[in-house]
């Protein structure tokens, strides 16, 4: 009733909505009833409750909270000027991501294999550089589907733990009663076939972090590419890519095609490609996600050459907390699968004490091995 | 029908000091008839709230305590066992068919109600704490989420029981683990962080109102600046009051080094924090003006 004598209101609603969902809200028309119906209880002409009712109703984590009284003050003020100048409508401005061409292209190039071998383009710290293009100049198309048979493989090994809840069993352990019960109910309760339960097994969970800076360049797409056919068989697979800062990929990774989550990525990051910060990366890493993604079940596994242009101060910190709340760090290097590789860059040797398992990660070789250690 | 000052009224009677943001969410909450999520630090009181507005409501309170591996047995039903064989063995020779006596130890008497089963066959609409769901694992919030968007659980023997009243339900989050995006849409979400200094003080005066002012002050202030160490487990408002508690207990009127050292273990529960404040005691108590800098 009030809903339709407030027409105006209910549309800034509904504009209001569309524009937190711009800035990344998920809100869905549900969320817009929600929202309206709310007014209907509350004084909405006073403007502070008026804001707070809509932020309780439409903001669903802590972050976005901290965002909401910004958003909100920035779009009534648009309103405000809107009506004062009589303008009819108001458009927000949509912030397109501009079209990172540049690095769309460069993250095409290593995921075809680095076809271009222009010397200038690759910054490595290493003198063995030549070396290593040897190794990943020429990563085939279809090793993906190499990967993903080896992936599928170590999935199945991480299946195999035991956990508290219980399955239904043929093997004689624990009584399952409410199955022994129904089953011996025709013999008027008398309990000749005895059910079993099993604990369950449970799943252990990974975390993937991979550095995709400059220095990765040669061994990003390969790893990406891991990443990707990791998130597509085996459910647990939390992701995360960083060069100056940290990125959250599982989602962009689970509904996409590689090419598209690709071109989202190049198109979303800025610091894509560009020089590495570990540290600030890895304790943003801790700081946001480490209490929500990382348990006592989880394995976590670093991919980065440990090259850190920034604190390693910072670092070292970061992979002390990582490596207490979780089961297992492993760093994986591409580096390390030199002979001659010894661990001599700061960050490297900052994050080692750290690390459970230290390995190399160059070719789809390596990667059989990680199995040993899941 | 309840109004928005009522429940800010009601909150202050039950010693609960808080600011418009709960009032307005927990308000919301009960009109729209919405579940909230409640997420925070540990030791903020987020389980308080469920236990003030069951108070302010006067109704009861029912507390699902989630871990992980809870599973439906321990959070909807169970049926007792031991009594049904008991029950069989006891009606063994009477002539009674099997699908009698089946009925018989199907039926409510052999039912075990969890707490799901109990709020929402009760009869004065209760609220639901459903505390630290992030405890449990995905399995059962996704099951969760079926309870809470269809009211009705259903038990093969017995068939579907629908709610009597639709409780009104709270659940709590220490954001151990990251909750399903369909869980936080279905919820109403409010986040409770450590109280400012003026807050704090205000809860320490209601809750140990014999407590010395200058103590209570220093005591809170004391606090804010411990909150902002690099602590394994940082203490809460609860941690607070445990200590505002004990040292009126003991008759101290104001903090010194000594009372510090030998009281921190109300307030530190890891003894690396222990070891760390320790060290940083000296000018914690300085920038907590207990102590003024020496020269």
């Amino acid at each position: 009733m009030l809903i339709t004598r407030q027409t105006s209101l209910s549309k800034n609603i509904v504009q209001f909505c569309r524009y937190l969902r711009q800035k990344g809200f998920v809100l869905g028309v549900q969320d817009e009833a929600t929202a309206l119906e709310a007014l209907t209880f509350i004084d909405y002409s006073n403007r502070d409750i008026f804001r707070l009712a809509l932020k309780s109703v439409l903001c669903k984590t802590k972050s976005q909270l901290q965002e909401f009284e910004q958003l909100f003050n920035s779009y009534w003020k648009q309103i405000g000027e809107a009506v004062d100048s009589k303008v009819k409508t108001v458009r927000e401005q949509v912030l397109k991501p501009k079209d990172k061409d540049a690095s769309f292209k460069s993250l095409k190039a290593w995921l075809n294999g680095n076809k271009n071998d222009e010397e200038e383009k690759v910054a490595s710290y290493s003198s063995n550089e030549s070396l290593s293009k040897k190794n990943f100049a020429n990563i085939p198309d279809d090793e993906i589907d190499e990967l993903l048979r080896l992936i599928k493989a170590l999935s199945k090994k991480l299946a195999a733990k035991a956990g508290r809840r219980y399955e239904k069993s043929n093997k004689i352990n624990l009584p399952d009663l409410r199955r022994t019960l129904r089953r011996n109910m025709r013999r008027g309760g008398e309990l000749l076939e005895l059910a079993y339960r099993n604990p369950k097994r449970n799943r252990t969970k990974l975390v993937l972090i991979c550095d995709v800076s400059r220095s990765m360049e040669l061994y990003a797409g390969f790893l990406l590419q891991f990443m990707y056919a990791f998130q597509h068989v085996y459910r647990r697979v939390e992701t995360f890519a960083f060069s100056t800062s940290l990125h959250h990929i599982t989602a962009l990774l689970r509904q996409n095609d590689f090419h598209d989550a690709l071109k989202i990525l190049s198109n979303k990051n800025e610091g894509w490609n560009g020089g590495t910060r570990i540290g600030k990366s890895l304790h943003e890493f801790v700081q946001e996600f480490a209490p929500r993604v990382i348990d006592k079940k989880t394995i976590v596994i670093m991919m980065s050459d440990g090259w850190d242009a920034g604190d390693t101060e910072l670092l070292k910190e970061s992979m002390e907390r990582i490596h207490k709340i979780c089961r297992k760090l492993i760093w994986l290097n591409p580096l390390a699968g030199y002979e001659d590789y010894k661990p001599q860059v700061a960050g490297m040797r900052a994050a080692l004490p750290f690390t459970d398992i230290f390995a190399a990660v160059h070719n789809a070789e390596s990667l059989k091995r990680l199995g040993n250690w899941l | 029908m309840i109004q928005l000052t009522d429940i800010k009224k009601m909150l202050n009677e039950q010693g609960y000091i808080t600011d418009d943001a709960v009032a307005m969410s927990l308000y919301l909450s009960i009109q729209l008839s919405k579940p909230l999520l409640v997420e925070g630090p540990a030791g903020v009181g987020k389980t308080e709230i469920a236990k003030v507005m069951a108070k302010a409501l006067q109704t009861d309170m029912i507390r699902l305590q989630c871990y992980e591996g809870l599973d439906a047995t321990h959070a909807l039903y169970e049926w007792n066992y031991q009594r049904q064989l008991l029950h069989l063995k006891m009606v063994e020779h009477n002539n009674e068919s099997v699908g009698d006596k089946e009925k018989t130890i199907f039926s409510d008497a052999f039912l075990m109600k969890r707490p799901l089963l109990q709020a929402i066959t009760h009869d004065k609409r209760p609220v639901l704490l459903i505390d630290e769901i992030d405890r449990s694992d995905e399995e059962f919030e996704s099951f969760l989420l079926e309870v809470l968007s269809d009211w009705q659980i259903t038990i093969p023997e017995i068939g579907t029981i629908k709610a009597t009243n639709i409780p009104q339900v709270i659940l709590t989050g220490n954001r151990t683990r990251e909750l399903s995006e369909a869980l936080r849409r279905r919820c109403l979400y409010l986040y409770i962080d450590y109280p400012e200094f003026e807050k704090e003080w205000l809860i320490v005066k209601s809750k140990v109102p014999e407590i010395d002012n200058k103590l209570g002050e220093q005591i809170c202030s004391f606090m804010q600046e411990l909150r902002k160490l690099q602590l394994e487990k940082t203490p809460g408002v609860a941690e607070t009051l445990d200590w505002a508690l004990a040292l009126s207990g003991l008759h101290i009127d104001h903090l010194d080094k000594t009372i510090i050292e030998q009281t921190l273990g109300v307030v530190l529960k890891d003894w690396r924090d222990t070891r760390h404040v320790q060290m940083s005691l000296s000018e914690l108590m300085e920038k907590t003006g207990i102590i003024s800098k020496i020269g």
